[in-house]
């Protein structure tokens, strides 16, 4: 038992409580955050595994998203404060039958295959990033613009399904 | 025991800023009067509203002053004076910042009022203005410094700060941390006159003490991240490492304190448009005219 | 055979299958949403345990948790567009009332 290995399943443990939690409260604030506490035990679990600029990224990344997530939740829900207990699902058993089946195949697949030799040496965090940095602007190159230009798409998409439709002969 | 300094150092630095500020918005200068004030505070009863979201009352505030001393863990105040050189200092920084938004988003929530509440949810249309501003700049400034590592940006400026270098990735920075910190003129979420207090408006003894202790560290660390992005750090002539980051500390805090006296209030819908049609812009802009400067005169 | 890798692809195994719980059973379009991100952080537990032990000479596997973030990220845009435009028309999210498209 190192260190290492109770770091990351501490905060896998985490992130899996957390994410447990999203789907079990009645505040949409609190499942919001939780959503957001389950990635940052994510990214803390990233770091623990030696990616330093991936945990960093999602952690920061991930503290934007979910803040607006719960402002969409308050904006949507009926009762985003949950001081009602309203019973928002459905399909329940399937669902849960679903979840827990693809769980244990996942995890059969992770125990039973042989994943061949471990590696005992990785680049330094430093090295990681500019190794990364090459990555993408050189090899990889045409997979990030592509990101780029789909994140740009999307923008303009949901931009042009979210606006305001204009009243006919009404002028602003 | 560098960690028990470097909070020593940002607890003092605070102090000031709460002498400062106190001076320069009421025109008064008593050293005394933030102590006073924050005993008073600390004697005062904590009230809890009716109904509060209880662990995000309680976290808030807390979350707020970590969210300020983790930022600063990467900051170099001299060559050694450092909690821990990351290999993602510029971007730990940011990441550690973005938490002072959720802080406020579980101050506003918590407490089950309608003042707290819009003043947390203004806070994070002013993130959408300002997030943007804080990235880019910091992203031309690790550019010219070719790594992420802060104490290697301090080196990088030995010959020539960054504010000559990049002096319109400076503004937008130091506009941008004003508004992370909640600093008047984009004190609506915190506002007397606006939200009967905002955020604050349900805080009450201790609570409210660590908030505000939470505030003005947020301050002093933002000013160390100025100082050490664009001004060069503990770089400077004939005086000690230590001395210089002090006196820049100290200036820049006093230019964002200055700064905000002298506007009116910013509602964070006017300020998304102008940094969205004109900050990023410029932003991208900065990020050019960097690269270009870097390939040409390395 | 590493007990780290192990911990972490069951890490992102419990995550998947809680995503996927939480995609199917909920009502609300922001509900399945988070489910859906839940997936997505699952993959990307499981890429990094696999470049860090298996791979870690190859930048590219940091390079696919990139762009799994930026599936993430178009993923929240594209659905709150969607969110608020249901929400003009209709005046709700809730998935159980979207029936137009059934045959």
């Amino acid at each position: 038992m190192t260190a290492q290995m109770f770091f990351i399943g501490f905060f896998g443990l985490a992130g899996v409580w957390f994410g447990i939690v999203v789907f079990r409260t009645y505040s949409m604030v609190r499942s919001a955050l939780a959503l957001l506490f389950s990635q940052t035990a994510l990214g803390a679990m990233f770091l623990s595994m030696q990616a330093e600029f991936l945990g960093v990224l999602q952690i920061m990344m991930m503290a934007t998203e979910m803040s607006i997530m719960a402002i969409f939740m308050v904006m949507f829900m009926m009762d985003p404060g949950g001081l009602g207990t309203m019973d928002m699902t459905h399909q329940k058993r399937l669902s849960l039958i679903t979840g827990f089946v693809s769980f244990v195949a996942a995890v059969a697949v992770a125990v039973f295959v042989d994943w061949g030799p471990v590696a005992t040496t990785f680049p330094d965090a430093a090295q990681q990033t500019v190794d990364l940095g090459l990555e993408l602007l050189n090899r990889s190159m045409l997979i990030f613009e592509m990101a780029g230009v789909t994140i740009l798409t999307a923008m303009i998409a949901a931009t042009a399904v979210a606006i305001q439709p204009l009243k006919r002969g009404k002028e602003k | 025991m560098t960690t028990l300094l470097i909070v020593l150092l940002l607890l003092v630095g605070a102090y000031f800023v709460a002498v400062l500020e106190a001076w320069i918005s009421r025109g008064r200068f008593q050293l005394a009067a933030p102590l006073l004030a924050g005993i008073a505070l600390l004697g005062r009863e904590s009230i809890v509203p009716r109904k509060p979201d209880r662990i995000f009352f309680e976290v808030g505030p807390i979350l707020l002053l970590l969210s300020a001393l983790l930022a600063a863990a990467v900051i170099p105040l001299t060559p050694n004076l450092i909690i821990a050189d990351l290999a993602t200092g510029a971007l730990f920084v940011n990441a550690a910042l973005v938490y002072v938004l959720v802080a406020l988003l579980m101050a506003g929530w918590g407490p089950d009022g309608a003042y707290a509440m819009i003043g947390g949810w203004r806070f994070l249309g002013q993130l959408i203005a300002y997030a943007m501003l804080i990235v880019m700049p910091i992203t031309a400034v690790a550019m010219r410094a070719e790594s992420l590592l802060s104490t290697q940006i301090v080196i990088s400026q030995a010959d020539l700060w960054n504010i000559v270098y990049q002096p319109l990735g400076f503004i937008l920075f130091f506009v941008a941390s004003m508004a992370l910190a909640f600093l008047p003129p984009f004190d609506m979420m915190i506002a007397k006159g606006e939200l009967a207090g905002g955020v604050e408006a349900e805080y009450t003894g201790v609570r409210l003490a660590v908030f505000r202790l939470g505030r003005l560290v947020l301050i002093v660390t933002l000013a160390a991240a100025t100082v050490i992005f664009y001004l060069g750090g503990w770089q400077g002539p004939w005086l000690p490492p230590w001395a210089w980051s002090a006196i820049k500390i100290l200036a820049v805090t006093v230019a964002m304190l200055l700064a905000g006296r002298y506007m009116p209030r910013i509602r964070e819908a006017h300020l998304l448009s102008w940094c969205w049609i004109l900050g990023i812009p410029l932003a991208l802009t900065n990020i050019l005219i960097v690269g270009v400067l870097v390939l040409e005169f390395p | 055979m590493s007990p780290e890798l192990i911990i972490a692809l069951i890490s992102g195994a419990a995550l998947f299958g809680v995503g996927i719980y939480g995609a199917l059973s909920q009502t609300n379009l922001v509900m399945i949403m988070m489910g859906v991100e839940l997936i997505l952080a699952g993959a990307m537990v499981n890429l990094v345990a696999f470049w860090r032990y298996l791979h870690p000479d190859n930048p590219a596997g940091q390079m696919f948790v990139l762009i799994i973030m930026t599936v993430m990220a178009i993923e929240m845009a594209v659905g709150f567009g969607v969110a608020i435009a249901r929400f003009r028309a209709k005046g709700s999210v809730e998935m159980e009332e979207a029936t137009e498209l059934k045959g």
